[in-house]
């Protein structure tokens, strides 16, 4: 994967440490073979001389090539060990994520680009939030996503009579009829407690939403007068797009804790539907979910993103190109971006947020980690720019009605406008 | 008293009758002269009837040819109350030797009141047509016989014509300006991307590939309209199907540029430069057509 770590510079790397010792093997060699040599064998001599030339010449072309690659590359001899290490786990992980992602593909069919996405969510540990119709997929989807990473799983309903304190506890009548209260579904599982589902999260009031915010942010919330971590959770929601009767609008707040808002759209090939439709695979959901391997490598999940953000490698160049396409999302007239209809100084209340511009990078480290690079490119920040970005660009009253043709319209102007180099 | 009685009478005389079935009658006709063959002339005829009293447009004379010279060529009634307006216009074809008198016939129109029939007649009315040619012919005059008229003197209108032209003038460059800012121009100054490109890269050493490379990205993106980056490759091929044969060399220059400008530890060489320069002029003989 490094392009510095590939096997030829690994050994030029080494050579500094081999020259040290080998300078010390050929002398103590040399003064062996000369005492051998005075003493039984005179035609040994010429042997032995022939020997140790080579060997120095050898070590010393070595040691040439390893000063020259360290003063290229600037690279530590000593750190390359580690990182030798490191690499190889990255690379592991990498086949893991994209079997896994292989996995879910196979059972949740025709939402490639939605479980790519789910992906990168996951292991740059970033909450998503899924927007699509009903029964499109978007409960199986995470349904099998949690199966997969394994980790302890809890999902709730959102219901407009939730409060948040349903999320904390639950109290009933046990068998001898005494009132008890017991964990609820935040809980519950304490601070193992790995993939919290939301379903219909639009339909839970903002008491509950403000709850959510801080689990998701601080990945902590206070209960029964002390705090409960959660190091592991990821926070998966979903809201249907078609029924607004009865429903809140997540606060932007909430929004911009999501990493990635994934629209779920229905499969458009005919095979895809004709699977779905007559295949009694994909007939019974919890069969199918069943069907999913546990790889239980989600506890791993928060070093390994700590690892992976560290080594892959973002450029000055990237960083100007990152900061345009941010600047793009607070003031897009400045870049030459027109929508049809839209007086462009008038359309954005607010653009991207830091949070979410970090997120977006975590997101585009880890698209080129799953690249099988060690840098980032353009395109990776282009390909999570959509997810990352629009949810988080509000409107003015006057455009949000519009906003379901506005928006992707405007992504999609900021990412043609802006050039990198 | 005589004399009361006498104006009583005359008076008497001057008024119309209360039972007369056409209360008013009136023929309005143009001049009575100076008309040539070919010319039409207009026939007003206003009745106005008590009432119950129709006009039978039966009666009317039919549109058409009337006699040998005279054509009928449009009959309108039209009817205000009890008003009926008759316009008729004749048209004369005949070509007199010399001032001639002729005449437009009378005719009788038809009133009906239930199954009363009421007549009202149309005088016949006299006028003059005149020649068109000379009545002689002057076989001696040299030339020709028949001349057209003098043309008549211009108005001047130098002014106007200025005027006009500046106009145009004007909306021309307007409309130049307007296509300017609606693009387009495009094709135009496309087709000296790579040459401006080339041009820039003339001077340009190993030490330079940034500036370079950053020259090759703007021409590719403003021969491609927005920012080109390595994925959208495929979509650039399918608007510029001629830039298919440089593929290889478009796909070293941006995984070169990628590796430059993205990733750490890259090391140019001087053939580097020549490469891109080499692509730059493949890419200008495709802007010329010669490629």
């Amino acid at each position: 994967m490094h392009s510095n770590l590939s096997s030829p510079w690994v050994c030029l790397y080494l050579m500094p440490i081999f020259l040290c010792a080998s300078l010390t093997d050929v002398h103590e060699r040399h003064e062996k073979h000369e005492k051998v040599y005075s003493k039984n064998n005179s035609g040994l001599k010429p042997r032995l001389v022939a020997e140790n030339v080579l060997t120095h010449f050898i070590y010393l072309l070595f040691s040439c090539f390893s000063c020259l690659s360290w003063t290229v590359h600037n690279i530590n001899p000593t750190t390359l060990i580690f990182r030798m290490s490191t690499d190889t786990q990255l690379t592991d992980w990498r086949d893991k994520a994209l079997q896994f992602e292989q996995q879910i593909n196979q059972t949740v069919i025709g939402l490639q680009p939605a479980v790519r996405n789910i992906i990168l969510a996951v292991f740059a540990r970033g909450h998503v939030l899924l927007e699509g119709n009903v029964g499109v997929g978007k409960t199986t989807l995470l349904r099998a996503v949690a199966q997969g990473l394994g980790g302890d799983y809890q999902r709730i309903e959102g219901t407009i009579d939730l409060m948040p304190a349903d999320l904390i506890y639950y109290t009933y009548l046990n068998d001898q009829g005494r009132p008890c209260v017991d964990p609820g579904p935040l809980l519950k599982h304490g601070d193992t407690l790995a993939t919290f589902f939301f379903n219909e999260i639009n339909r839970a009031r903002p008491q509950v939403h403000a709850l959510l915010l801080r689990a998701m942010a601080e990945r902590s919330i206070n209960a029964f007068n002390r705090d409960y971590y959660f190091p592991h959770i990821q926070v998966f929601a979903d809201r249907n797009r078609v029924e607004k009767e009865e429903t809140f609008e997540l606060p932007a707040a909430a929004k911009d804790r999501f990493m990635m808002e994934i629209n779920i759209d229905m499969p458009s090939a005919d095979t895809v539907l004709d699977e779905l439709m007559f295949n009694p695979r994909f007939h019974d959901t919890d069969q199918l979910i069943r069907g999913v391997t546990n790889s239980d490598i989600y506890y791993q999940l928060n070093e390994l993103a700590q690892t992976l953000q560290q080594l892959i490698q973002t450029s000055p160049k990237l960083h100007t190109y990152a900061l345009t396409l941010w600047k793009a999302t607070h003031q897009p007239q400045l870049y030459g971006i027109q929508l049809a209809d839209v007086e462009m100084p008038q359309l954005l209340m607010a653009g991207a947020s830091p949070r979410g511009m970090s997120y977006l990078i975590r997101a585009a480290k880890t698209r080129a980690w799953l690249e099988r690079r060690d840098h980032v490119l353009p395109e990776d920040l282009q390909a999570v720019f959509p997810v990352c970005m629009t949810h988080r660009l509000f409107l003015n009253p006057m455009y949000a009605y519009r906003k379901e043709q506005l928006l992707p319209e405007l992504i999609k102007g900021i990412l043609n406008q802006v050039a990198a180099p | 008293m005589k004399i009361v009685l006498i104006l009583a009478f005359s008076l008497l005389g001057c008024s119309g009758s209360i039972d007369e079935p056409i209360s008013y009658f009136n023929v309005e006709t143009p001049r009575p002269f100076g008309y040539v063959n070919g010319d039409e002339i207009p026939q007003r005829i206003i009745i106005e009837t008590r009432s119950g009293i129709t006009l039978q447009t039966g009666s009317l004379p039919a549109k058409g040819q009337i006699n040998r010279w005279l054509n009928l060529n449009e009959v309108t009634v039209k009817q205000t109350g009890q008003q009926y307006v008759i316009d008729l216009r004749y048209q004369v074809f005949y070509a007199p030797l010399e001032v001639k008198s002729l005449i437009l016939p009378g005719f009788t129109a038809q009133l009906s009141h239930g199954e009363k029939s009421i007549s009202q007649n149309i005088p016949a009315w006299s006028f003059t047509l005149s020649p068109l040619r000379e009545l002689v012919v002057r076989q001696t005059e040299q030339g020709e016989y028949m001349r057209p008229d003098s043309p008549p003197i211009l108005l001047a209108n130098t002014l106007a014509m200025y005027g006009l032209s500046a106009s145009l003038a004007v909306a021309a460059l307007i409309a130049a300006y307007l296509s300017f800012l609606y693009g387009f121009f495009p094709n135009r100054l496309r087709r000296t991307l790579f040459k401006q490109a080339l041009r820039k890269l003339a001077g340009l050493s190993k030490a330079d590939m940034e500036q370079a490379l950053t020259i090759v990205h703007h021409a590719l993106n403003n021969l491609n309209g927005q920012p080109l980056f390595y994925n959208q490759l495929s979509r650039f091929y399918r608007r510029n199907p001629e830039y298919l044969q440089i593929s290889s060399q478009l796909d070293w220059f941006f995984n070169y540029s990628n590796r430059y400008f993205f990733s750490a530890g890259m090391i140019t060489v001087t053939q580097d430069l020549q490469q891109l320069t080499d692509l730059c002029e493949r890419c200008r003989k495709i802007e010329r057509g010669s490629l």
